[in-house]
């Protein structure tokens, strides 16, 4: 029996007795599962993210992650957290000049790696992030949190600023990665093509709640977009967000 | 298009000297042949017949060196302690809040009120002057330090904490290297503060230095070597300044 490495028990969450933007959030996620959240702008995803990375502290209710690693956590936010000042191998490094005892040459060659995976070549190291493209940009990003090798991975709208082709090839890049590292995966997204496409389970959130759960797939490879099992999901998924979306209007 | 480009650059230093010819051409045909109005105003060729003996005598050169020491180290003093005091702020709310109306006292002080006070603490050597350049530049630095310190990315101090970077590493890899274009920014402003600070002692009380030149010229009615003087202030200050820019593409350049 597979143990959960992410266990959240009645989380709610407010800032100083205004109206909850969490209520009740029960939660798990287990190794190698990819957690996708759909919902409305404002009903609670990012909070939720932001709680599970320790950038705000609950109202109540507990957070518990089962892992050994130091780095538990890595967070890929919507628009990428790359230090300007700093090349991109500089960027890709930080975690050697975070925690000292890692060894930097392990380090380069995971970053090597990385860089391979995601389709990047070396010589995008020696450039500054102002160079890049926003795709490139935002796998250097999605590598810099991968350095600090994070047991789970909060995703927040990584992709929505891409245009639709290198949205694609990140999706599947990505994939590829939870499969191969058996990393746990939480993303938040307003697309439900990104959802059923990448997620194993999709959950709906609305009024800071989890209303409901869909199972999609128990394996980690990218859901073919013109299959009948991604017809299907998509329908149900979409009906459900839309009656969510008249309740809120 | 290159063509284009190197054209257009043609004609902007052709345009730059434009201003100036015309400001000299009117203040020749102004004082030509009036002694009286040359007396008051000095003249062109006055104030270029005034620079070549001020050359020869080494009386500029000197007096030119001794401004330049005076502000430049009251500058670098001034601009390092206040970026190191500002960047320190972001450290603690607390001590920041307790800070800000000394350091907003200290930057409302006119630094001519303050100066009889310097120099009667210094002495009426180049310390004072020194001290006067300091007081002129901390105050900028720090403001300006602060602000740079305060306003870096939120994503940049979110990705350090959900990394469990230390403060002292957020300090130094984000706080440090994106507030430097405020410190940058605090040196500009501050050469001509340092330049003022520096003026204003050699004005009040001194033996040498641009400010005494022209305040000596000034009581003997010498108008071409108070012009003399004023230009070689300018010229210092254009000179720093570009000194800053190079210094400023050279730690940027990773935003060019």
């Amino acid at each position: 029996m597979s143990t959960n490495l992410l266990t959240i028990d009645g989380l709610c969450f407010d800032f100083a007795g205004e109206a909850k933007l969490l209520s009740q959030v029960s939660l798990t996620v287990q190794n190698g599962e990819i957690v996708c959240i759909l919902g409305a702008s404002g009903c609670g995803k990012t909070t939720l993210l932001n709680l599970i990375a320790g950038l705000l502290s609950p109202t109540s209710g507990t957070i518990a992650i089962n892992s050994q690693k130091q780095s538990k956590i890595g967070y890929i936010f919507q628009s990428d957290a790359l230090f300007p000042w700093r090349t991109v191998k500089d960027n890709l490094l930080l975690a050697a000049a975070i925690d000292k005892s890692l060894d930097k040459k392990a380090l380069e060659q995971s970053m090597l790696q990385y860089l391979a995976m995601f389709h990047l070549s070396e010589q995008t190291l020696a450039k500054y992030p102002k160079q890049l493209s926003g795709g490139m940009r935002q796998r250097v990003s999605i590598i810099q949190s991968l350095m600090f090798d994070p047991e789970l991975l909060l995703l927040d709208e990584p992709f929505s600023a891409l245009d639709y082709y290198t949205k694609l090839k990140l999706e599947d890049e990505f994939c590829q990665f939870v499969k191969v590292r058996n990393t746990a995966a939480i993303l938040v997204t307003h697309d439900i093509e990104e959802a059923v496409a990448i997620g194993n389970r999709a959950l709906i959130m609305s009024g800071g709640k989890l209303q409901k759960e869909y199972h999609i797939k128990s394996n980690n490879d990218l859901l073919e977009r013109g299959s009948t099992l991604f017809a299907e999901k998509y329908r149900e998924i979409w009906t459900e967000l839309k009656s969510v979306v008249s309740e809120i209007r | 298009m290159k063509s284009a480009n190197s054209k257009s650059r043609v004609l902007e230093l052709a345009l730059y000297p434009l201003p100036l010819l015309a400001f000299l051409s009117c203040w020749y045909l102004a004082t030509y042949g009036n002694q009286e109005r040359q007396f008051i105003f000095s003249s062109p060729e006055k104030v270029l017949e005034a620079f070549w003996r001020l050359v020869k005598n080494g009386e500029l050169l000197q007096n030119s060196l001794i401004t330049i020491l005076e502000a430049l180290v009251g500058f670098v003093l001034g601009t390092t302690s206040g970026a190191i005091i500002g960047l320190s702020l972001w450290y603690s709310r607390l001590v920041a809040k307790i800070a800000k109306p000394y350091i907003t006292a200290l930057a409302t002080v006119p630094i001519f009120a303050l100066a009889p006070i310097v120099i009667s603490w210094f002495g009426i050597d180049i310390y004072s002057k020194i001290a006067l350049a300091f007081l002129s530049t901390v105050t900028v630095a720090i403001v300006q330090s602060y602000q740079g310190a305060r306003a870096v990315e939120p994503r940049f101090l979110r990705l350090m904490q959900v990394v469990a970077a230390s403060r002292w590493q957020t300090f130094r890899l984000v706080v440090m290297p994106s507030s430097l274009i405020w410190v940058l920014n605090a040196m500009k402003l501050n050469i001509g503060l340092a330049l003022l600070g520096a003026f204003i002692g050699e004005f009040i009380s001194a033996e040498q230095g641009l400010g005494y030149m022209i305040v000596k010229a000034s009581g003997l009615y010498d108008m071409a070597t108070v012009f003399v003087g004023v230009i070689a202030l300018i010229v210092i200050a254009l000179l720093l300044t570009a000194l800053v820019e190079r210094l400023e593409k050279h730690l940027m350049k990773w935003n060019q």
